[in-house]
C-alpha cells in the first residue's frame, strides 16, 4: 500500500514534468468526453420537447382515421372513408368521449391585402380547439351555429397574419381562398416551429361544413376524427368504445379486420420515445468512438514515451524497482492523464450545453447518466490503452534499456 | 580490513548465443572480494569487463558457477527477488550518469529509497540530504539534472548509490565522460568512501584512474589475467601532477 502510493507520487512528477504533452494527450479524451456528453444530452432534450409537444396537444387525444395503404407510392384508403354518418354515431353514443372534431385537410392559395401565400387549410368543428389546447390570441374561435351554418369565417395563423396583412390587427378583415371569401374571426396563439420543423402558425382553421361544401367535397369523407376522452385514465375504455361504434357502422363482420385506425396520445408518445431513444444511443455511440480514438492516443504518447525514457527506466530497474512497480507507474500516469481528461471533458460537456442553449434556445438539460457514461468511459479507455505501453516499459532488459541511446 | 566477503564468484562463466554462434563472454571466473576492498577492473574492449558487471550487480545471471553477494547466492533468486538485492545491497554508479531530467538532485538522489520495501529508513529526504552532503553537494540539493556540471552530475549518482548503505559500490566507467581533472575527483572521492570503509569495485579502461585503487584485476577474452594488488597507489595531487594539472 505505502509503495503503491510512493509509485502514484512518482507517476505525478511525470505528468507534471511535461506538461504540454499531457495537456495535448488529454486533449482527445476531453473532447470525446464532452462529446459524449453533449451528443447524449441532446438526445435526451430532443426526446423531451417532443414529449412535452405531443402532451400539448393535450393527453387525452384520440385520432381515428381510415387505413390506408402504401400501393405504387402512393397511399390508397381500404375499405370505407369515415363521414358524417361515423361522426354522429360517435356524438350520439359514445360515453368515454368529452369532444368530438372532423379534419379534413386541403391545400390552397390564400390571398388577403397586403399578399398571398399557399397555406394548408383545415376544417374542423367547434371543439377542435379545446382538444388541441389551441388558445386563440385575438377575437374568437368559430361558434356551434357557424359549424351548422356552414358560414365563411375562419382562424389564421400568425404566419399568415404577416404574409397576408403586414401584422395588422386581422379581425373583421376578408381573405380568399380559390376566390371564396372568408371572414376572419380569430388568430391563434403562436406556436413556434413544431417536432418536424415545420410551421403550426402557417395555417387556416375554417368549419369542415365549409370546407367540405366549397373546397374538399364530400366523397373522401373525413381524413380524421379527433376527439377527447373524457379524463387520461379512459382513454383506453374510449379506444374499445369507439372501435366497437365504428365497426358496427362500417358493418364489419365479427373476426374481419377493421378498416380505420386508432392512435392515441399515449401510443404516439411510445412511438416517439423510440425513435429518439435510438437517435440517442446512435449519437452516443458516434461520440464514443471519438473517445476511442483519444485513448489510441493515449496509447501513442505513452509508447512515444515510454521509449523516451527508456534510460530512466533501465535506470529504475537496476536501482530495484520490480516490474510491477514501472508497470504501476506508467498506467497510473495513463489513467491520471484519462481521469484528467474526463473530468475537464464533464465540465466542457455541461459548459457546452449552456453555450448550445444560449445560442439556439434548443434546452439541453445534461443528462447525469451521461456524465457517468463519459467519465466512465474516459477510465476505461485509460487503462485499457495504457495497459499495453505500460507493460511494454514493464518488460524492458534493464541491461539494454540502461545503455540505450 | 574485515575478513568478511562481499562478492564470491565460483568458475562464473557466460555464454550468449546468438543463432548457431555461441560468444563466451566469461570463462571460469574466480573472484573473492573482501569487505573494505577498491577493486579496479581493466581490460580492452570484448574482454568481458560489462559481463562481469552485470553479473555483479544482479542484472544478469551467469549461465553456470555460483555467484554469492553479502552470502546470498544470487543464482536462486527470481526477477522481483533480484530487484530487492539490487535495492538494498548496490549501489550504481554509470558513465552517463542515468539522472532523472529535470528533476532535483535531492529527488534523484532519494530514487532508490522510493522502492525500498524493507522500511529500513525512516526519513529518506534526510538520509538523501546526507548524502549530497558526503560528496560534497549540499549547496546543490534543489539544482535540477540539467542545471549541474558533468562532474556534479557524476557525484549526484555516487550519492544515489551511497544513499540505500549498499554492502557495494558498482561503477561502470564513471569517468568516462568527464574531463581529467574531474575524473580525478570522482577517483578521489572513490578512496575517501573506501576509506570510510565501502566496499567498490570499478570498471574503467583508464590505467590512470585504476591505479587510485587497492587492487586490479585485469581481464583478457572473459578470463582473468591477473588480480594483483597496487603498490604505488595515485594520490590526487600526484595524478594532477602526472598530468601536469598542477595549479
Amino acid at each position: 500500500m505505502r509503495q503503491l502510493f510512493k509509485t502514484f507520487k512518482v507517476a505525478f512528477q511525470a505528468i507534471n514534468k511535461n506538461k504540454t504533452r499531457s495537456l495535448l494527450t488529454m486533449l482527445g479524451i476531453i473532447i470525446g468526453v464532452a462529446a459524449v456528453i453533449m451528443t447524449i444530452s441532446a438526445g435526451e432534450g430532443a426526446t423531451k420537447e417532443i414529449r412535452d409537444q405531443i402532451s400539448g396537444l393535450g393527453t387525452n387525444l384520440l385520432m381515428i382515421y381510415p387505413k390506408t395503404e402504401h400501393r405504387a407510392g402512393a397511399h390508397v384508403r381500404l375499405g370505407r372513408p369515415i363521414v358524417k354518418k361515423d361522426f354522429d354515431i360517435l356524438q350520439k353514443n359514445a360515453v368515454w368521449i368529452s369532444k368530438l372534431s372532423p379534419l379534413v385537410v386541403s391545400g390552397a392559395q390564400a390571398v388577403g391585402q397586403d399578399g398571398y401565400k399557399y397555406t394548408p387549410i383545415y376544417g374542423v368543428s367547434h371543439e377542435y380547439f379545446d382538444i388541441l389546447s389551441r388558445g386563440i390570441a385575438l377575437g374568437n374561435a368559430f361558434k356551434e351555429d357557424d359549424v351548422k351554418a356552414a358560414r365563411k369565417v375562419c382562424v389564421i395563423g400568425e404566419t399568415l397574419r404577416q404574409e397576408l396583412f403586414s401584422g395588422v390587427d386581422p379581425i373583421g378583415r376578408k381573405l380568399r381562398i380559390d376566390k371564396i371569401p372568408f371572414t376572419i374571426v380569430g388568430l391563434l396563439e403562436e406556436s413556434g416551429k413544431g417536432t418536424m420543423g415545420q410551421d403550426q402558425d402557417e395555417i387556416f382553421i375554417a368549419p369542415y361544413t365549409t370546407i367540405q361544401n366549397r373546397l374538399a367535397g364530400y366523397r373522401r369523407g373525413y381524413d380524421m376524427i379527433m376527439a377527447s376522452a373524457i379524463s387520461e385514465d379512459h382513454i383506453a375504455d374510449a379506444k374499445i368504445e369507439i372501435t366497437e361504434l365504428l365497426r358496427e357502422s362500417h358493418k364489419i363482420l365479427e373476426g374481419d379486420e377493421e378498416d380505420f385506425e386508432i392512435t392515441t396520445q399515449i401510443e404516439l408518445q411510445k412511438i416517439t420515445g423510440n425513435i429518439t431513444g435510438i437517435l440517442t444511443i446512435l449519437l452516443g455511440a458516434i461520440a464514443s468512438i471519438s473517445l476511442i480514438v483519444g485513448g489510441i492516443g493515449i496509447m501513442n504518447i505513452m509508447l512515444v514515451s515510454v521509449t523516451e525514457r527508456t534510460r530512466e527506466i533501465g535506470t529504475r530497474l537496476a536501482i530495484g524497482a520490480r516490474e510491477s512497480d514501472i508497470l504501476t507507474q506508467f498506467l497510473i500516469e495513463a489513467i491520471a492523464l484519462s481521469l484528467a481528461g474526463g473530468l475537464v471533458g464533464v465540465a466542457l460537456g455541461i459548459l457546452g450545453n449552456q453555450v448550445i442553449y444560449k445560442l439556439t434556445d434548443f434546452f439541453i438539460p445534461t443528462a447525469p447518466y451521461s456524465i457517468l457514461i463519459g467519465f466512465g468511459f474516459a477510465a476505461l479507455v485509460g487503462i485499457a490503452f495504457g495497459y499495453f505501453p505500460a507493460r511494454k516499459a514493464a518488460k524492458l532488459n534493464p541491461i539494454d534499456a540502461l545503455r540505450y541511446e | 580490513m574485515s575478513d568478511k566477503i562481499v562478492i564470491e564468484t565460483k568458475k562464473v562463466s557466460r555464454v550468449f548465443k546468438t543463432g548457431s554462434i555461441e560468444v563466451h563472454a566469461l570463462t571460469d571466473v574466480d573472484l573473492e572480494i573482501k569487505e573494505g576492498e577498491f577493486v579496479a577492473i581493466m581490460g580492452a574492449s570484448g574482454s568481458g569487463k560489462s559481463t562481469l558487471l552485470n553479473i555483479l550487480g544482479c542484472l544478469d545471471k551467469p549461465t553456470s558457477g555460483d555467484y554469492y553477494l553479502d552470502n546470498v547466492h544470487v543464482n536462486k533468486l527470481n526477477k522481483n527477488q533480484l530487484a530487492d538485492i539490487r535495492n538494498q545491497k548496490l549501489g550504481f554508479v554509470f558513465q552517463s550518469y542515468n539522472l532523472l531530467s529535470r528533476t532535483t538532485a535531492l529527488d534523484n538522489v532519494e530514487l532508490p529509497l522510493v522502492y525500498d520495501r524493507t522500511g529500513r529508513f525512516s526519513n529518506p529526504k534526510e538520509r538523501a540530504k546526507n548524502a549530497l552532503e558526503e560528496v560534497g553537494l549540499g549547496n546543490r540539493t534543489n539544482h535540477k539534472s540539467n542545471e549541474l556540471s558533468g562532474g556534479e552530475k557524476q557525484r549526484v549518482a555516487i550519492a544515489r548509490a551511497l544513499v540505500n548503505d549498499p554492502a557495494l559500490i558498482l561503477s561502470d566507467e564513471a569517468t568516462g565522460n568527464l574531463d581529467s581533472r574531474a575524473s580525478i575527483d570522482v577517483a578521489e572521492l572513490y578512496v575517501k568512501l573506501n576509506d570510510e570503509g565501502k566496499t567498490i569495485v570499478m570498471i574503467t579502461h583508464e590505467p590512470e584512474i585504476a591505479q587510485f585503487a587497492k587492487r586490479m584485476i585485469y581481464l583478457r577474452d572473459g578470463r582473468v589475467l591477473t588480480d594483483e594488488p597496487i603498490k604505488n597507489r595515485s594520490t590526487k595531487e600526484s595524478a594532477l601532477k602526472d598530468l601536469g594539472l598542477t595549479d
